[in-house]
């Protein structure tokens, strides 16, 4: 990996941002990204409309865009960083494009680390994303000038918020990843070629921690589970000109739009050939295939609607194994197809699903997102709550294009999970 | 043979059940109600309690009962009204936070005016460590000025290590006596703010349970005395004391549970086709009423002693993992004991083991489940 030096007064490496018009994604130098397949930016401003706001009154449709796609909607983590969001969000914050800054801004991208779990049970004092974010401004001698997003799931969507709200900056309409994944360093701004550090990670318990290594998911874990299981990290300090040609354009203003109570709610979710569990979830849940399409910039498909029939347990014969270096074991859960062809689904996960067998065929993989969801519920499963006897329809969502690269695949496919196939 | 007691908001029914099929179905009260269509207003919800303590409605059950001489046990569905609570002394065990992530005391059972909340000093991370000393000073300040006697102690951690709930339980007890002390940890469930929101509603419902398992103790010497819980399952009168929002909706439960029991039993002409007709057509003014306190009556009987226990531990290998599972299967076997379980039917019911995302050093969440059968 390219460790890039900081910004501040560092002259762009790639394609000057040049004039482009703000508030589109097209304008973003064409580097790392193909120009077929962009997502369109759903409500982002045009250079004659009124800049795009997340206040109180929106919040409630980002957050729910921010778990169509994403485990943990229903969980006490992402409750909890919604209401901490809605205490700080009276003025609201305003969305830009990287163009909309000066090229040489310092750009930060601020990022949950550790587990939701220990998130929900040790409680923020309020001022992580604060103290991480000037623990970054302190090492680079830089004012940040905007907050963008690691990855749009969840908590991870909402913690930008809170801290370009906490500290009166604009949020960067845009993603490291278009998807999620489990490190920190798999994001379309490492394939640009930015490094994740110098890294701040502030903690609940008052820790503040500065990593300056290329190492930085090894060194990154277990000073985290040292800080009590979580962390706000401020990490990737860049420039806005280099923010730009590295981000997944449009993705947040898209979960705000398909949030939105008024994005097709046609169909319940689920199977829409059965009437029976299905129809009630459509309601209960508020989720529907049209609204989940609406969050993936790529494309969304179903492989199978089915229950489950086994979790593995893994965890007994791995737990002896050497270590990966990755966060968490492997596990696998098994899914027996309701209808049509009946096919028995295996899923590999390491805290995402990355592999999904049909009939011990190969069906999806990393870098596409694998994603588990309750037809009880319309809510996206965990991997470590998976439980025998759910109803399940399994999506595949589509990686962004330049995860379909071979430096892509190499960062975010199989390998990067530790399976050779 | 076992009985079951309903008591809904308009009807309250005894139902008297051999091998699964009801044989007696008493009603012990039933308010005719507004007929469809009026302007009535439904009336607010009153506490079981005050159901079953009026004189006719003990009368009517100590009648009853006395026809059905052969009686093993009685199993009571209530629902708890919210509304009814105690004011409740919450004490969460934690680091300062945002005011939006503070303690709350105006959610369901728990809106009683006169409750009060505090952050003390203390508790522990994920892993078992200590955050902060526990601030048992602070605590006991507490205890001894807020002048209540229903506490609610959450603590950072508890489900990992339960230590500073179980000292503060230690000062609350010393500072008041006779306080009912709910401890979080009990629960199990990793989310602080959901596990202190049940707390604080159980330790809400504590009085009133007490009452109520008195009241019918009292009523019915030397009957076994069960209580259904919200979902599946029943506990001891004992364990409906200590966690009445287990049962809180007992009521509404055990009557889903006995719409489904006839549904899939629909044999035509046979016996359970005549207990259907029993149990649906009371035939009177309060049809709808009876109808409902009927099925949860019956409902509450076809249910067996159930407990649980969910935690997190850290396991460094496979043989620390055994030991912690078995450790959370012999404390599920414990507590269905405790919940009324017949000693000898006791027996753990589901395992479920999941390393927890995104956290190296093998955290995982244990869920064990164990039940048994009545008398």
């Amino acid at each position: 990996m390219t460790n890039r030096t900081p910004p501040a007064g560092i002259p762009p490496t790639s394609g000057s941002p040049s004039g482009s018009p703000s508030g589109s994604p097209s304008g973003a130098p064409a580097s790392g990204q193909p120009a077929s397949g962009r997502p369109r930016s759903y409500g982002a401003a045009g250079p004659a409309a009124a800049p795009t706001r997340i206040d109180r009154s929106t919040l409630p449709a980002y957050a729910t865009g921010a778990g169509l796609l994403a485990t943990g909607a229903a969980e006490s983590a992402f409750a909890l960083v919604r209401d901490w969001a809605h205490d700080v969000l009276a003025t609201g914050v305003t969305l830009i494009t990287p163009a909309d800054l000066p090229p040489d801004a310092l750009c930060v991208v601020v990022t949950l680390v550790g587990s939701t779990t220990a998130l929900a049970e040790q409680l923020p004092t309020g001022d992580e994303p604060a103290r991480a974010i000037h623990a970054l401004e302190r090492r680079t001698g830089t004012p940040a000038a905007a907050i963008a997003a690691l990855n749009l799931a969840a908590e991870n969507a909402i913690l930008p918020l809170i801290a370009a709200a906490q500290l009166g900056l604009p949020l960067v309409d845009g993603d490291g990843t278009g998807r999620v994944f489990p490190l920190v360093e798999q994001t379309t701004y490492t394939l640009a070629g930015l490094s994740p550090a110098p890294l701040a990670l502030a903690g609940a318990a008052g820790d503040l921690v500065l990593l300056e290594t290329s190492r930085v998911e090894g060194t990154l874990r277990p000073v985290v589970l040292s800080m009590g299981g979580w962390a706000v990290a401020a990490c990737y300090p860049m420039r806005a000109d280099d923010l730009a040609r590295a981000i997944v354009p449009g993705t947040v203003s898209r979960l705000l739009h398909a949030g939105h109570p008024a994005a097709g709610r046609t169909r319940p979710a689920g199977n829409p050939d059965k009437t029976s569990a299905t129809d009630a979830t459509g309601a209960a849940g508020g989720f529907n295939v049209a609204d989940r399409t609406l969050a993936a910039p790529y494309g969304v498909s179903r492989l199978a609607v089915g229950v489950i029939t086994a979790v593995d347990g893994v965890y007994h014969h791995t737990l002896d194994a050497p270590a990966t270096g990755l966060p968490s074991l492997p596990s696998s859960v098994v899914v027996r197809e309701s209808d049509g062809l009946r096919r028995q689904i295996r899923l590999e996960a390491h805290n995402e699903f990355v592999l999904a067998l049909a009939d011990g065929a190969l069906a999806a993989t990393a870098p596409d997102q694998i994603c588990l969801v309750s037809l009880a519920d319309g809510q996206v499963i965990d991997v470590d709550r998976a439980e025998p006897g759910m109803e399940v329809e399994v999506l595949i969502v589509r990686a962004a294009p330049m995860w379909h690269t071979e430096q892509g695949r190499a960062l975010g496919g199989l390998p990067a999970f530790g399976i050779a196939l | 043979m076992i009985g079951g007691l309903a008591t809904l908001r308009r009807a309250t029914v005894l139902a008297v059940v051999r091998d699964g099929l009801p044989i007696h179905l008493s009603p012990l009260r039933a308010d005719p109600g507004s007929p469809p269509g009026s302007a009535t207003p439904t009336p607010p919800a009153d506490p079981p309690l005050d159901r079953l303590s009026s004189p006719a409605v003990e009368s009517a059950l100590r009648h009853a009962l006395a026809r059905a001489p052969g009686l093993k046990a009685l199993c009571l569905a209530v629902d708890l009204p919210p509304g009814h609570g105690a004011p409740v002394a919450a004490v969460r065990i934690a680091g300062p936070c945002p005011p939006a992530l503070a303690p709350r005391l105006d959610i369901g059972h728990t809106t009683a005016p006169g409750s009060t909340a505090t952050i003390i000093r203390g508790g522990h991370d994920l892993t078992g460590r200590p955050l902060a000393p526990l601030d048992l000073p602070a605590l006991r300040r507490f205890a001894r000025t807020c002048g209540l006697r229903d506490f609610a102690v959450t603590a950072t951690g508890s489900p990992v290590l339960a230590d500073h709930e179980l000292q503060a339980a230690a000062a609350i007890a010393d500072e008041v006596p006779g306080a009912r002390i709910t401890l979080s940890y009990e629960y199990g469930r990793a989310g602080l703010r959901e596990r202190e929101q049940w707390a604080i509603a159980n330790a809400a419902l504590c009085p009133g349970a007490s009452h109520l398992a008195d009241h019918l103790v009292r009523l019915l010497p030397g009957l076994p005395l069960y209580v259904a819980r919200t979902g599946e399952g029943l506990v001891s009168a004992h364990y409906f004391r200590r966690y009445p929002l287990t049962c809180a909706e007992g009521a509404t439960t055990s009557l889903h549970r006995a719409q489904t029991a006839l549904a899939h039993r629909a044999a035509p002409a046979s016996p359970r086709d005549a207990s259907r007709t029993a149990l649906t057509s009371p035939g009177d003014a309060s049809r709808t009423a009876l109808a409902g306190a009927h099925l949860a009556a019956y409902g509450a009987t076809l249910a067996v002693p159930m407990a649980g226990v969910e935690r997190i531990v850290r396991a460094r290998g496979t043989a620390e993992l055994d030991r912690a599972v078995s450790d959370a299967q012999d404390e599920a076997l414990t507590r269905v004991l405790s919940a009324g379980a017949v000693p000898g039917s006791a027996r753990v019911s589901s395992v479920a083991v999941n390393p927890l995302s995104y956290l190296p050093d093998g955290l995982f969440r244990l869920r064990v489940r164990a039940e048994g059968a009545t008398p």
